[in-house]
């Protein structure tokens, strides 16, 4: 054993409480330490992730109370997946941001770290848990840690992005805190495995609203339509790496939350058709919204949103091809649209108001950003040979598999449009006549890192998908194995 | 098959090694370029023997890669057309901007296009299709024109083609649970009624779509157009056929077992002449080589499509050849019209006249081509045109005959505007610099024509692999003592002497050239467009006289109403009222805190109103 679960959530919580401190001995640890801690981390989930796929589960009983009575942290292979890409893309955008943040003195770079490092903490702690109500804690570090790094430009829109993100999630921790306290108060307790064991006890009035009650908190939060009005604004005004973060990371975590509630804690049939219908609704939605913003950021997270209802799409058919192809594609968005953010947020760098014209010509200046926003384009269409594509290609499976012929058009049609406002960016970056008065900021050494790598990572994946399916393929089954989990928590003693 | 992984190799090392190699220098470049396609297709011709095949996985799906007869065929249009385009595009694309770009994107495509007709698995099917699509989107926008119009235009297209066949493939494997071809054919038999009809029809709409067939055809004028003309004799010449590959499999292995009644041929068949008719209809409307050698393809495979929708045995060969032949008479005259932009500067009829002089070389391959396309004796078109026409007669599609026959004879009139508009006709002083172009282009023109020259008196070299290849497919071979030693002066089709109907038309020909030699002779008088009687006027300097000016208006006249609707329109139509409906939903997001918390309210509320339903 190399290390167990709890650090995830002890070392970036303590490296955010330290870094002001450490900032007063020398103001360049506060951008090292994250790093250390991601990279630290990064190794920590590998390994451990490496060790569950052989051994089978890691169950952590914090302060030795075992199970039902207190929190216990689950590193299976399906929440140590999830994990190690929200690890892996916390330490892209810190390498991204190292000297992004330079210029903006000492003080907001102390902030933008403390914050990522919160949100990590957060995120992961989402993912790990098997309370509910510490899970709620949990969304609340992220969520909190989200509404400050979206008014990180201290402008009048982030401000208006960040207050209109900040009264959604506190609507959504109010009703999360309502569902939590209706299950408590038929069951007696907040154990996830415990209250899986005795749902079937819970009278249906009760259990349905209470779960109504957790997927449209929930939803707030994971970028359900019509539950994800905030999301736009937030993307559009966060600076690019937290767009990436929010994308990568806070998403996949209310996602995950979402999931476990309806495959392990909820035994009601119906909810997976109505991730059906709602995953559905937000990518048509969203998709067609994409294709007439005029700013990169705004189309980037209506892209993100239409993604994210995929991925819902892919869990509703409760099947397990459905499941890898979800994973498969949480992989795939994390890792592109993470790269479009990034490098978008080049391409609009200097401009006063990141509408897409914007980025006419913009290659000649920077071509590498440009290349890797085109790869990263192609790629989230899901156009061979390019990561993209095996997962779009698993959720079609999928949908076949289940007989969801008409889903599938639904999805091949959105495809179209997407396809469409990527195209369109990706030609004006080429072939129109850049704007006179817009200067192309030429990236960061550092920032150009964390580019290839995630520009690699899609070829990779496209040409060896073989390299990631095996552990997405044991992950799916880890989720679809419903007893197993139970039992592996209820079992420990202390 | 290590071959295999070799040529994909160097394919794609070659492609990515080219385009850095521009950095360099531009002779290297050329020269890796030109190893990249032409290494590649001396292996497969020397290395892969018909019937090899390489299985492998990938992400836990069973893959196979693997020649056969029908394959071949077609690899031998790809890598024969793609090492002569390749030539020709060192010399086409000397001195241009983007030459990396082009190369890289070249290659790709002649490397798609192969792996198409080697994939037997639905997958690496798909896979190299969608990387022929996009990477001959990318040479569609080379020129940076109009490109989110065209560009998008042919891509929306493409995907929706695309995205059909991969319904159709995923649906299949639902059933069948494997994505090889060979099993996708034996289990089609069991499949519901439904499915059965339902398959071909995705299927055959990412076919169609490739193979530019009416209606779906309005992306081919301007995406032909917009490309540079070098890769364009490869997009009209190969690319094309790749929807008339993936058509052949589809027909005769699915909709020939299809209950009768269900008129899929039939259907096909008159798509197919309609989109020969109105093709060459617009193909004669054109003043601008590129457009109109753009129409002219579309009309083209129009036959094409008749031939192989039909499926009697002569009528799939008809198809095949005229396929062969299409690849070799359209890749040289889109070569032609590049040389002419590229020595000149533009491809308007009206601007260029009187090139005979100045470019014989090119000259001998467009009157080759246009011999050919016109479906004259003693070249090739002949006989694939002579082929279709029985198979037609022969299968009872009598108002198809007329389709095609006014047609070809219609196409007529542009084949002699092309060749009439550029070289004959009176000598400007304008263009009295040009010059011939450079031999790397010559030479793949030529050599082009040479061929079809040699396929139109021994059409059994093409015929014979056509054969095969429809053996491979299942037909029953009942042709065959007629192509093993197939050349003109044989009877054959349904026993029709060739000989005295070849003889009579070469007669009348060298008649006529004789005569008018003897006459021309006699009375030459050199003038300039400016040398005419016009009432007494005197012509303004700016007005353009050159003949082709409105050259077939009586025609285009009489035929007007029929052109009067264009499909486009009302793509375009369809394409505004979405766009329009994506406005209204942007507007859902209404940037108001509030409206979202209401938004919020009312989505809790809906959810328990249904939720006996939902849940």
């Amino acid at each position: 054993m190399v290390g167990t679960p709890v650090l995830f959530v002890a070392i970036p919580l303590l490296a955010a409480f330290l870094i002001p401190l450490l900032g007063m001995i020398w103001k360049e640890l506060v951008r090292i330490v994250p790093g250390l801690v991601l990279i630290y981390l990064m190794v920590l989930s590998v390994n451990l992730l490496n060790h569950v796929l052989v051994n089978g589960p890691i169950v952590e009983v914090i302060a030795g109370w075992a199970p039902p009575f207190g929190i216990n942290l689950v590193f299976s292979a399906f929440s140590g997946f999830l994990v190690t890409l929200m690890v892996f893309l916390g330490l892209i955008v810190w390498i991204y941001s190292y000297r992004f943040k330079r210029n903006v003195g000492f003080e907001p770079a102390k902030k933008y770290f403390l914050l990522l490092m919160m949100l990590v903490t957060g995120a992961v702690g989402i993912v790990l848990t098997g309370d509910i109500f510490n899970m709620f804690v949990f969304i609340e570090i992220t969520g909190i840690s989200g509404y400050a790094l979206t008014a990180f430009y201290t402008g009048r829109d982030s401000a208006e992005a960040s207050f209109k993100y900040l009264m959604l999630g506190s609507i959504a921790s109010t009703l999360l805190l309502l569902a939590i306290m209706i299950l408590y108060s038929q069951l007696g307790t907040l154990n996830m495995a415990e209250i899986a064991t005795k749902i079937h006890t819970v009278k249906p009035a009760y259990k349905v609203i209470s779960l109504i009650l957790f997927i449209t908190a929930l939803g707030i939060e994971a970028e359900i339509f019509p539950l994800n009005g905030w999301a736009p604004d937030a993307y559009a005004e966060a600076p690019g790496p937290v767009g990436a973060a929010f994308a990568g990371i806070v998403v996949k975590a209310s996602v995950y939350a979402i999931i476990r509630y309806i495959y392990t804690i909820f035994d009601i049939s119906g909810a997976y058709d109505f991730l059906i219908i709602i995953g559905m609704v937000t990518l048509i939605i969203a998709e067609f919204a994409a294709i007439r913003q005029e700013k990169l950021k705004r189309m980037l997270a209506y892209s993100s949103i239409g993604q994210m209802g995929l991925v819902l799409v892919a869990f509703g058919f409760g099947t397990k091809e459905g499941v890898f192809a979800a994973l498969f594609l949480m992989l795939n968005h994390a890792i592109i649209k993470s790269l479009l953010f990034l490098s978008g947020s080049y391409l609009v760098y200097n401009s006063k108001d990141k509408t897409i014209a914007e980025v006419n010509g913009m290659h000649k200046f920077l071509p590498i950003t440009s290349f890797l926003f085109a790869l990263g384009a192609f790629a989230i269409v899901g156009l061979p040979p390019f990561a993209g594509f095996w997962s779009k290609l698993s959720v079609l499976t999928a949908a076949a598999d289940s007989h969801m012929l008409f889903v599938m058009s639904l999805i091949l049609m959105v495809s179209v449009v997407e396809l469409v406002y990527y195209l369109r960016v990706v030609n004006r970056i080429y072939f129109f006549k850049k704007e006179e008065s817009v200067e192309a900021k030429k990236p960061t050494f550092n920032a150009l890192i964390a580019m290839l790598v995630l520009g690699a990572l899609i070829l990779v994946i496209g040409f060896y998908p073989d390299v990631i399916t095996g552990v997405i393929h044991k992950a799916s089954a880890d989720l679809m194995d419903k007893t197993k989990y139970i039992n592996d928590v209820l079992s420990i003693k202390q | 098959m290590e071959t295999f992984s070799i040529i994909f190799a160097i394919f794609l090392g070659g492609a990515v090694l080219t385009y850095f190699a521009g950095k360099l220098s531009s002779v290297v470049q050329d020269i890796l370029f030109l190893a990249t396609v032409l290494v590649p297709t001396y292996l497969f011709f020397s290395g892969v023997s018909i019937g090899s095949s390489m299985p492998f996985s990938l992400e836990g799906i069973s893959l196979l890669w693997g020649v056969n007869h029908f394959g071949w065929l077609f690899s031998l249009i790809v890598l024969g057309l793609g090492s002569l385009a390749a030539v020709y595009s060192v010399g086409y694309m000397k001195g241009k901007e983007r030459r990396g770009y082009f190369y890289l994107n070249f290659v790709l495509s002649v490397m798609s296009m192969l792996g198409i007709v080697i994939s037997q698995d639905l997958i690496s099917f798909f896979i190299f299709w969608e990387i022929m699509t996009w990477s001959s989107y990318l040479m569609v926008i080379y020129s940076g024109n109009d490109v989110q119009r065209i560009g998008i235009k042919y891509f929306v297209f493409s995907a929706i083609g695309a995205y059909a066949m991969l319904m159709a493939i995923v649906i299949v494997h639902s059933v069948t649970h494997t994505f090889f071809i060979e099993d996708m054919i034996q289990a089609y038999g069991q499949m519901s009624l439904q499915l059965q009809i339902w398959i071909p029809i995705l299927f055959l709409l990412a076919f169609a779509v490739k193979a530019a067939m009416m209606p779906l055809h309005v992306w081919a004028p301007g995406a032909y157009s917009n490309a540079p003309m070098a890769y364009t004799s490869l997009f009209s010449g190969a690319l094309s056929k790749m929807g008339v590959y993936g058509m052949v499999i589809i027909l005769v292995t699915m909709v020939n077992r299809l209950p009768q009644g269900i008129l899929f041929r039939e259907v096909l068949a008159w798509l197919g002449g309609i989109t020969a008719a109105m093709g060459t209809l617009w193909a004669i409307k054109q003043d601008d080589a590129k457009k109109l050698l753009a129409y002219s393809s579309v009309a083209q495979l129009g036959y094409i499509i008749v031939g192989v929708s039909i499926g009697t045995e002569l009528a799939m060969m008809a198809g095949l050849f005229l396929a062969v032949m299409h690849a070799l008479f359209k890749g040289t005259l889109f070569m032609v019209v590049g040389a002419i932009e590229k020595q000149t500067g533009t491809t308007n009829f009206t601007e260029v006249t009187g090139l005979i002089r100045k470019m014989p070389w090119t000259f001998f391959a467009a009157l080759m081509g246009i011999i050919a396309l016109a479906g004259i004796p003693p070249l090739g078109g002949f006989i694939g045109k002579w082929m279709l026409y029985e198979s037609l007669i022969t299968s009872d599609h009598y108002l198809l005959v007329i389709l095609i026959f006014f047609s070809s004879t219609a196409a007529f009139l542009y084949c002699y505007k092309f060749l009439f508009g550029f070289f004959l006709g009176q000598e400007e002083k304008e263009w009295a610099h040009v010059k011939e172009a450079p031999a790397t282009m010559v030479v793949p023109m030529v050599l082009m024509g040479i061929f079809m020259v040699v396929l139109g008196t021994f059409p059994g070299i093409v015929l014979n692999p056509i054969n095969n290849g429809l053996m491979d497919l299942g037909y029953v071979d009942s042709y065959k003592h007629l192509w093993e030693t197939s050349i003109i002066f044989n009877s054959w089709g349904d026993h029709v002497i060739l000989q005295p109907i070849l003889y009579s038309i070469m007669g009348i020909f060298i008649f006529f050239l004789i005569f008018v030699l003897w006459k021309g002779y006699k009375g030459t008088r050199y003038v300039t467009t400016k040398d005419i009687s016009s009432s007494g006027e005197v012509p303004k300097e700016d007005e353009n006289l050159t003949f082709s000016v409105g050259f077939m208006q009586p025609f285009m006249r009489a035929v007007a109403p029929v052109m009067r609707r264009q499909m486009d329109k009302y793509y375009t139509g369809f394409a505004n009222g979405l766009e329009g409906l994506f406005d209204f939903v942007r507007r859902i997001y209404t940037g108001n805190a509030q409206t979202y918390a209401v938004y919020v309210v009312v989505f809790i509320v809906i959810v328990l109103l249904f939720k006996d339903v939902l849940f």
